[in-house]
């Protein structure tokens, strides 16, 4: 691990005041740590904004709004997440081990880096991780990566299954920073590569994710969250689903779908929610808006079983909700 | 060694009164500290002034250095030393088997992580900086990774000078062109799995004022890591001292040197302590792992199911170095047909050379591979046949008596069938599918992904055959040095030998063996090292028979020593004489005197050393061999699984074993070896696999690389029964290997059975589930 100094920080200002384009904020440390470790990520300085506050679980008029610096394991267990937003409940439920959900913030998990192999590993290219070095993972080990919103610079997964629950329902992201207070629909906060992956969100220079908002939505208590891994826990998703639904007598009045593991950021699925609405819901009309949606699917060499998983996944959670 | 360090002993509190001789199940001497986490690790171990090393590794699978500047790392503030293989006092060489493994590299490297330079300096952090310092030049080199074109493609680079073959074994036996009624046939391939030992590669040497050096580690053979260190530092042995500390597992994976020369190299040069720890990913670059396989494999049958022949071709990727690719070459030869009588076999080994990530020991060595294949294709000849694949097994299944196609003749009890039996009629456990289910107990499990949709059962079976020792006509044996006291006015045994415990009970085992030999209750168990006769290894299930052979033969002569004093005394004969709760009794005249008496101020210590029956090798061209193996042992496994059919999930529901072991000298130990073995193959059935793509390693993390968590391992049924085998101390039969062999094969019979599919590769993921219907749809 490269030298570097530590500051707590005490107020979001002395927090903005110390940061650089070298100094990198340090909440729960699972992923920033990790990265210092293996020489991926090399700030000078570490700034800690576990003293900032950016606590709180509520539910309003609204929506529910959780603050940046909540543990995940808090927020999982919290009884009005579980009750109204369960896919957000579960989604997190799925991530990570015990240990680390007790010490990753919510902030942290939306912003945790990809778990690609060559961005991990220092010793190979990566345009995430040195920009302009290549993509090896355009032909190599890519059995776990994207299939939707990849470019010839970078096919790594988006790593979070909070953020594909969270986009699911329209979240939004609080954001503070030098210049002030801003709030961004989280879909669009998150980039796709294109040819600069290693831009991976909107956040300005100095910019802190201060809380997560989710508008009131009646549905999301019949809302879930499946997901396809090689291990029962602490493993990250080979695909999965978040959806809320809303039937009545068997007819789809409204739904959201967004897909993980699948996609270089968190992947809503507009096409498939658009061919379901007004439908009655039967498995093949479930299959068909999922087809439908997911028809833009480019499959790696050794990814190809992805399209297809990632589809009987999303059929089998939309009638499991409307069952 | 000097006054101001304080060197760890081995960290054990061996002291505990604890009763129980064999056959029953005594608490681990180490088991409390282990499970307070007061234990000491290899990792823990620490001396006053010590530096610490770090390895510079080569970051290309196949290079040819062209320089390697050390002088800027040398002089980065804290550095003590910077050594390259100029540094290396003695021959640069070692191995298991064959010694084609430099220390340090020369002119090439062959597989990225392979050790190229040393550091030593007054941090960890500073010794791993000065590393990136050390300036190489390589000359990058088109690596060779495709095993079985490096067995017949001359024109890939010879990366030793005898070529890439490390060796090949052919073995045939009756007419290898037999043919039969019905024949299946299939290419079966194996991924690379790793031991996943939690305890770091560690060490600590200590320079002494004679020259020498003292190492403190966490190995699995003493005596076989001092005899090539000194070699390699060019000492005498005596020079080369090593010690146990604790050991966080091996499975076969500290068989190789891993830090061992380098550690004592840097504390020789610069005269101090020197502690070197390797970090996980460090450690899936520095020790060795199990060998990926390609099988061909033919079964031809009589239409009533009685196998005509077993045609076979192997090949064994052994990557950069040599490490224990020849025993993998002969056991998965003389095992490959399975636990069945069959009267014509052709089956051809190769192991290779490669330039991917060196393969060695691993539990089951060279018997797990074959063990999928030939269990894989039963299955699928029971489906030819329309036969029940237990009864398949069962008509073909050797027994005492057999002879295998090695020629050898199975020379004790072999219960191959009766294990089948006993899982049979094993209870099956109820199917999960009435709502509401719990979801724990589903595919997928707290993944949420079913509540019972496209949920499938699955039953496969299995049955292997595993060597116990080592084999091949090499001399295989323990020492024991037993000595016998009086301590605060009670006799006391201590044990010493070199055997290391590296988890699976060995120093319980010892203890038990020495109270039921010497009817004393206090035990002690000396620290390992090499102050006492070679001990081999922790591996090929071989430790409670030859090391607990050795422990008997040595208290046996104690006792003699001590019956001799008391017959002198009491005007007894010896031969009338007995030991009971503490006592000298004698078949005449009753109790004579208690041992703390007829002992008085002398102490007994006797050194002995167990041999097992002579082996021989397998015949180069034909395979034959009057007893290749000194031992067989046998375990069959009934896998119960669900498969979520639509999104290629398996969840194992139930894992039930029935094992021979011989005699059970601790039950509760043998259940939990067979526990563990068993998690073990379901790890390589489902999940485990070391991804290698050109020579890299892809996933060296316990993040990536999967082992199971409880959540994924299933209740067991351990079905132990104990066919003595005449020829052991105690009748005993191996038990650490076997479960692990015949847990993948039935979990992988289970999801076929499932799923109709194939399944030619293991381990199986949502991929090969899926994919035929993937590809229909």
């Amino acid at each position: 691990m490269r030298a570097f100094e530590y500051a707590a920080a005490r107020t979001p200002a002395d927090a903005f005041a110390r940061t650089t384009p070298r100094t990198a904020y340090l909440a729960g440390g699972t992923t920033l740590v990790d990265l210092m470790k293996l020489g991926v990520v090399e700030p000078d300085a570490v700034i800690d904004i576990n003293g900032l506050g950016l606590r709180g679980i509520r539910l309003d008029r609204d929506g529910l709004r959780v603050g940046a610096l909540e543990r995940m394991s808090d927020v999982a267990e919290h009884p009005v997440v579980a009750a109204e937003f369960p896919v957000v409940a579960q989604a997190l439920q799925a991530s990570a081990s015990p240990q680390i959900r007790n010490m990753a913030s919510i902030g942290g998990n939306l912003l945790q880096r990809t778990r690609c192999g060559y961005f991990r590993d220092v010793a190979t290219a990566c345009n995430k991780r040195q920009p302009g070095s290549g993509c090896p993972a355009q032909t190599g080990a890519n059995r776990g990566h994207a299939v939707f919103g990849t470019s010839a610079s970078c096919v790594a997964t988006h790593a979070s299954d909070l953020a594909v629950a969270l986009v699911a329902l329209d979240a939004r992201v609080e954001l503070a920073g030098p210049a002030g207070r801003r709030e961004v629909p989280l879909a669009d906060f998150y980039r796709l590569p294109g040819d600069s992956p290693q831009v991976e969100n909107d956040l300005r220079p100095g910019e802190l994710v201060t809380a997560v908002a989710v508008p009131r939505l009646a549905f999301a208590r019949r809302s879930t969250y499946l997901k396809v891994r090689d291990r029962q826990s602490y493993e990250f998703a080979l695909v999965s689903v978040a959806a809320a639904l809303d039937v009545r007598n068997g007819t789809v009045r409204d739904v959201r779908l967004a897909v993980g593991g699948v996609g270089t950021r968190p992947w809503r699925l507009p096409l498939a929610e658009q061919a379901l609405r007004g439908k009655r819901l039967t498995e093949a009309t479930a299959r068909q808006a999922v087809e439908a949606g997911t028809a833009d699917a480019r499959p790696l060499a050794f990814n190809a079983f992805k399209p297809a998983l990632l589809r009987r996944t999303a059929v089998r959670t939309l009638l499991a909700l409307g069952g | 060694m000097t006054d101001q360090t304080s060197p760890a002993r081995t960290p054990q509190r061996l002291d505990e009164v604890i009763t129980g001789g064999i056959g029953t199940s005594p608490l681990r001497p180490d088991g409390t500290l282990k499970v307070r986490g007061e234990f000491a690790y290899s990792s823990d171990l620490w001396a006053d002034g010590m530096l610490w090393g770090a390895t510079l590794r080569s970051p290309h699978p196949y290079a040819r250095i062209l320089s390697v500047d050390t002088g800027p790392a040398l002089a980065h503030p804290g550095v003590s030393a910077v050594l390259t293989h100029q540094d290396v006092p003695g021959e640069n060489i070692y191995g298991l088997k064959t010694a084609d493994t430099p220390a340090l590299a020369e002119d090439v490297v062959r597989y990225k992580g392979e050790p190229v330079a040393l550091v030593a300096a007054d941090h960890p952090e500073t010794a791993r900086r000065a590393l990136e310092k050390i300036v190489v030049a390589y000359e990058v080199l088109e690596p060779v990774t495709d095993p079985e074109r490096a067995a017949h493609d001359d024109t890939l680079p010879a990366l030793h000078p005898g070529g890439n073959v490390v060796r090949y074994q052919p073995i045939v036996q009756g007419d290898p062109d037999a043919v039969a009624d019905v024949v299946v046939s299939d290419v079966y391939t194996l991924g690379m799995q790793d031991q996943a030992f939690l305890g770091p590669e560690s060490g600590l040497a200590i320079p002494d004022e004679d020259g020498g050096v003292d190492l403190f580690l966490a190995t699995q053979w003493l005596h076989v890591d001092q005899r090539q260190t000194a070699r390699a530092l060019g000492l005498p042995l005596e020079k080369v001292r090593f010690t146990m500390s604790g050991v966080g597992g091996a499975f076969g994976g500290r068989e190789d040197l891993s830090m061992q020369i380098h550690c004592c190299m840097l504390a020789l040069h610069t005269g101090r302590p020197v502690k070197m720890v390797y970090g996980r990913e460090e450690s899936f670059y520095g020790h060795v792992h199990r060998h990926p396989a390609k099988m061909y494999y033919e079964h031809g049958a009589t239409k009533d199911g009685k196998l005509v022949y077993i045609k076979a071709r192997m090949y064994f990727d052994g990557g950069a170095y040599a490490s224990k690719t020849p025993v993998v070459v002969s056991n998965a030869t003389s095992l490959g047909t399975g636990p069945y009588e069959v009267p014509n076999v052709r089956i051809e080994g190769w192991g290779l050379y490669t330039n991917n990530p060196p393969c060695g020991a691993m539990r089951g060595l060279g018997a797990v591979q074959p063990a999928y294949a030939y269990e894989s294709q039963m299955d699928k000849l029971a489906k030819a046949l329309d036969m029940d694949p237990v009864l398949l097994r069962q008509i073909n299944a050797v027994s005492e008596g057999s002879t295998l196609h090695t020629g050898q003749v199975l020379d004790s009890p072999a219960p191959v069938a009766e294990l089948l039996e006993r899982l049979k009629r094993l209870p099956m456990p109820l199917e999960n599918r009435t709502a509401p289910a719990d979801v724990r107990d589903l595919p997928g499990g707290i993944s949420n992904t079913t509540h019972g949709e496209g949920v499938v059962r699955g039953v496969g079976y299995s049955v292997i055959i595993k060597n116990v020792s080592y084999a091949e006509g090499a001399d295989d044996y323990s020492t024991a040095r037993v000595r016998l006291e009086v301590i605060g006015g009670e006799p006391v045994a201590m044990v010493h030998t070199a055997a290391a415990e590296v988890g699976q009970g060995l120093v319980t085992v010892q203890q038990q063996i020495a109270r039921t030999e010497l009817a004393v209750e206090r035990v002690n168990i000396h620290p390992n090292d090499t102050n006492v006769g070679d001990a081999g290894s922790s591996s090929a299930s071989r430790q409670t028979y030859v090391t607990g052979g050795a422990v008997k033969n040595a208290c046996e002569a104690v006792r003699d020593v001590l019956f001799a004093k008391a017959a002198r005394r009491f005007g007894e004969r010896p031969a009338d004489l007995s030991l009971v709760g503490g006592k000298v009794v004698s078949s005449t005249t009753g109790v004579i005197a208690d041992i703390a008496d007829v002992l008085g101020d002398d102490v007994i210590e006797e050194t002995r050393e167990y041999h097992h029956l002579r082996t021989y090798e397998l015949d180069p061209v034909t395979g034959q061999s009057p007893r290749v193996h000194v031992q067989h042992a046998y375990s069959a496994h009934r896998a119960v699984v669900d498969v979520d059919t639509e999104l290629g999930l398996v969840k194992v529901v139930r894992l039930d074993c029935a094992q021979d072991v011989g005699k059970a000298v601790n039950p509760d130990a043998v259940v939990a070896q067979i526990q563990g073995g068993s998690t073990q193959g379901l790890g390589l059935a489902v999940m485990e696999e070391i991804q290698v793509e050109g020579g890299h390693i892809r996933n060296p993390s316990f993040t990536d690389y999967l082992i199971p968590t409880i959540m994924d391992t299933p209740p067991m049924t351990i079905d132990v029964i104990e066919r003595a085998d005449p020829n052991s101390p105690y009748g005993v039969r191996g038990v650490g290997e076997p479960p692990t062999i015949s847990a993948t094969p039935a979990i992988v019979n289970a999801i076929r059975n499932a799923t109709g599919l194939d399944l030619t590769h293991t381990p199986v993921g949502p991929e090969h589930i899926c994919g035929p219907a993937f590809a229909r749809a």
